[in-house]
């Protein structure tokens, strides 16, 4: 047994790009999502249940993966609405200017170890992103938002 | 100390126009194990601010927001047998004092109190909360 625990800062990262090579883990032009409070890695294959007279069960068969990355963050503002001093695209021009344009990225989701060590796991993708949704209250101090990567195509999986 | 003046300063204006009731900024307020505003009546003591950083937000950066929270006591006895008619307008004064905090996240006050052989007193409790 060997779970996977989060107990350090260098796991569960979300490095996005605007190149594949932009959105390896630890990559020096990542834009490393910061502030994140949980991330949901969603690899979910489509189905199809059908019927038949001959069974008391119903049946299945796969169509599509949908896949998606889903978080919940407190909003950095350079990482919202841009930094104009980096060199990745998607970091000069934020999360909102990207979500807004439809710009694809690229990103990848660390799964444990420090980025670019022997043993690390991460799954990797292009997409989309969306689901941004700032919100404040009196009582929250700062200000919150969800966002999901839709993911365009499959989550590849690479261990260094 | 800055907030304990400005409660000092606050508390001084609101109840300026009861008459035998003042505010006093003496630390400490004890002497020989006797509470001051017991001896001196009709004199209301304010304590020293205390703070404590409460974790708001905790992320997987292990980065993390806090707030802290800031209270404030203040204590005043009157003769429990015969306290002053005005007694109540006196201690309405002395909760909006709270009001002297001009940007917190959260500004809170309450009264409490405690009657001892002849004599009642009066304890405040403002509680600020700052991002």
């Amino acid at each position: 047994m060997a779970e996977m625990n989060v107990t350090s800062a260098n796991k569960a990262v979300l490095t996005i790009g605007d190149s594949a090579p932009n959105a390896v883990p630890g990559a020096a032009a990542g834009m490393v999502i910061p502030l994140v409070q949980d991330i949901t890695v969603s690899a979910a294959p489509g189905t199809v249940r059908y019927s038949v007279l001959s069974s008391a069960s119903s049946s299945a068969f796969t169509t599509v993966n949908e896949n998606s990355i889903s978080l919940n963050m407190l909003v950095d503002e350079l990482f919202m609405f841009g930094d104009s001093t980096k060199s990745n695209q998607v970091h000069v021009d934020g999360l909102f200017k990207t979500s807004a344009d439809k710009t694809e990225v690229f990103f990848s989701v660390s799964f444990n170890g420090a980025a670019g060590t022997t043993g690390e796991i991460y799954v990797s993708g292009k997409g989309f992103i969306g689901g941004l949704a700032p919100s404040a209250a009196v009582d929250a101090a700062v200000w919150l938002s969800p966002m999901e990567i839709i993911v365009n195509g499959e989550l590849a999986k690479t261990e260094t | 100390m800055a907030i304990r003046d400005d409660f000092i300063t606050q508390i001084t204006t609101d109840i300026s126009g009861y008459t035998n009731f003042r505010v006093s900024s003496e630390l400490p307020f004890d002497s020989g194990g006797n509470s001051l505003y017991i001896k001196n009546k009709k004199t209301v003591y304010v304590n020293t601010v205390r703070e404590e950083q409460i974790q708001l937000y905790r992320t997987m950066d292990q980065n993390s927001v806090y707030q802290t929270q800031s209270i404030v006591q203040a204590f005043l006895t009157v003769d429990a047998k015969n306290q002053p008619s005005n007694i109540d307008d006196v201690i309405q004064a002395i909760l909006n004092a709270k009001n002297v905090v001009t940007s917190p996240q959260l500004t809170e006050a309450l009264v409490d109190n405690d009657i001892e052989d002849d004599y009642i007193t009066y304890t405040f409790e403002y509680t600020i909360l700052q991002t």
